[in-house]
């Protein structure tokens, strides 16, 4: 659908009508907003799907390598190093040294964007399965819960706080990150910021957006939370 | 109350307890020359706490997880109810064993409820049946029916613990394991939770094995008690009394300590003793409606003083102790309820404890 919406959308005149003066002078002119919300409306969506796919995949690599490390204590080590190199590596560099592999488009860009999760949610959730208290973990297995069911019904369940902490710092990250996307050819609301980086009211709403939409994914994260630990606020 | 579909209600017990022996059970670390626990042979008939104590590093953490194999036997076995704990699969056995530890273990992101109905999720048990029985639990338990939809953050320590028992007791395992289980309570509840496990146990009566360092819990939990020396070393296993009389060597002499007669006050609870009655008193004892203690009362001066009430399921030593601190001669014993069952004094347990003592020890009145 994205995809789809992409082709219709022609380059030329992208931000030609500016007629008033407040728009001609690069001012910073509401209006002038509200009345093309629509040039904007394609790279929001690009960029929601950058960051939702990119965070999504992220996530279900790092979940599986800190369960994995959670028992196999010795792989904690390499793979904080390793994630943590590809979140060192500038976006924009690891962007260009994967055009000739993997080409322009949504795949390079969300490679490197899901790189840049890893870090961050492999250490949460790894730090909230090790903030299990010993005690539970002990009364489990004493009770005759296999492994699997202690890390299913105990473990993880109690480490959800600081998994969902995890992702609300991933989620705002790549957020910024997505808006630089565009140099893999992905789009995002990088791309109008930009294409007329000199007119202030484009680059205002580009980066509100942005703004908007970290804010609004990190409430959505924040309130399922709440929905899925009730016993946290149980004083 | 009846239960008119017994599949649905497990009663307070329904399994028989099992005995369980120790056959030379022994533990070994890789790398340690001693071994932690060295082949301990003992035997617990079914239905008898079996108290485990010794000063720490003595191993008896160790031999007491050895029974559901969070620690493995490195050489001898471990038998309950005739079977080798090592042919069965670990997880499947330790559903068939409670399990109490000191910090009690409750799992924090779960209801009261959900925590005790923990085994019973493990074993498929439909919920109508879970909930009928966590209802029972907490009743059993002394706790309030509405505790079952709190988080354990909610509750006391005292309260946590009586949560952990419930959990340990879900299924009705014919044996228990305890680990300090009133470790982390303050003296007075402790006691208060000593006593009611005791009741509990009367009417559940499962095979326990009980650690702990302290002896005077020792004594006043244990139908046996093995005192165990570092290295896991078995000095003296038998009854309180025999302990306390008869101490096999040394080490059990100091472990029991000097005050072995006093300790003897330990085996005996207030109802075991032949009360009096109100007019042995010269005073008068003032009831509510309910026959609840309320003050004495000079027959000469008509003036009032307050009573000190004492559990009829009390320690003999606890109620003497509380004599002394409240300086009087007479108490006031009541039953669960708080309803008078007769008179404690000074003098009563005096004689209690006269006849015996004279004999084993050259102490005289």
């Amino acid at each position: 659908m994205i995809a789809a919406a992409l082709l219709a959308q022609s380059d030329n005149g992208f931000f030609r009508e500016r007629t008033d003066s407040c728009v001609t002078d690069n001012g910073f002119c509401p209006g002038w907003f509200f009345g093309h919300i629509d040039r904007y409306t394609t790279p929001f969506l690009q960029h929601v799907f950058l960051v939702v796919v990119s965070v999504g995949i992220g996530f279900a690599i790092a979940f599986v390598l800190a369960v994995t490390a959670h028992r196999r204590r010795w792989l904690v080590g390499p793979v904080t190093n390793i994630t943590g190199i590809l979140y060192t590596l500038p976006s924009v560099a690891l962007f260009f040294l994967l055009l000739p592999i993997t080409g322009r488009g949504n795949v390079t860009a969300i490679i490197a964007l899901t790189g840049y999760t890893l870090l961050i949610l492999f250490r949460n959730t790894l730090a909230g399965l090790d903030s299990v208290p010993e005690d539970a973990r002990d009364a489990g297995r004493g009770m005759g819960l296999t492994e699997r069911q202690l890390l299913w019904r105990v473990e993880l369940p109690l480490a959800l706080p600081a998994i969902m902490a995890g992702l609300r710092i991933a989620t705002t990250t790549t957020v910024g990150l997505a808006a630089l996307a565009f140099f893999a050819g992905a789009g995002g609301l990088g791309e109008p910021l930009e294409a007329q980086k000199a007119f202030k009211t484009n680059v205002v709403f580009a980066g509100g957006l942005c703004v908007l939409l970290a804010v609004v994914l990190d409430a959505i994260i924040l309130i399922v939370q709440r929905f899925m630990t009730p016993w946290t606020r149980a004083a | 109350m009846t239960a008119p579909d017994t599949a649905q209600s497990e009663g307070p017990s329904a399994t028989p307890a099992e005995p369980l022996e120790f056959r030379a059970a022994t533990k070994r670390y890789g790398g340690a020359t001693e071994p932690a626990v060295d082949a301990l042979s003992l035997e617990v008939p079914a239905g008898d706490i079996c108290v485990l104590v010794g000063p720490s590093g003595c191993g008896k953490t160790t031999a007491m997880r050895m029974v559901n194999r969070m620690i493995d036997i490195t050489e001898g076995d471990i038998l309950l109810g005739g079977r080798s704990v090592r042919d069965r699969e670990p997880a499947a056995l330790r559903r068939d064993i409670g399990y109490v530890i000191q910090q009690v273990g409750l799992f924090p992101h779960r209801t009261i409820a959900q925590n005790i109905a923990t085994v019973p999720e493990l074993l498929g048990w439909d919920r109508s049946r879970r909930e009928e029985r966590v209802r029972e639990l907490l009743d059993l338990t002394g706790l309030e029916q509405e505790m079952g939809s709190r988080y354990p953050a909610q509750l006391s320590g005292g309260q946590r613990q009586r949560v952990g028992v419930a959990r340990a007791l879900a299924v009705d395992p014919p044996v228990m394991l305890m680990d300090e289980p009133f470790g982390a309570i303050d003296p007075i509840n402790r006691e208060r939770l000593q006593n009611e496990f005791l009741r509990l146990q009367e009417r559940v009566r499962k095979t326990i094995v009980f650690v702990t360092h302290d002896i005077d819990e020792a004594i006043k939990m244990g139908d046996r008690i093995a005192i165990l020396q570092r290295g896991g070393k078995l000095q003296q296993y038998g009854a309180p009394e025999e302990l306390l009389m008869h101490p096999a060597n040394d080490f059990v002499r100091d472990f029991v300590g000097a005050d072995r007669a006093l300790k003897r006050l330990a085996l005996m609870r207030v109802r075991d003793v032949n009360l009096w009655t109100p007019d042995e008193v010269p005073f008068e004892l003032e009831l509510d409606a309910d026959r609840r203690p309320q003050a004495w009362r000079d027959p000469q001066g008509g003036q009032s003083t307050p009573v000190l009430t004492v559990d009829r399921d009390d320690i003999l030593r606890d109620a003497l102790s509380d004599l002394l601190l409240s300086e009087t001669q007479y108490g006031a014993v009541v039953d669960e309820s708080g309803r008078l069952t007769g008179i404690l004094s000074v003098e009563l347990i005096h004689d209690f404890l006269a006849p015996e003592a004279v004999g084993s020890t050259n102490e005289s009145p």
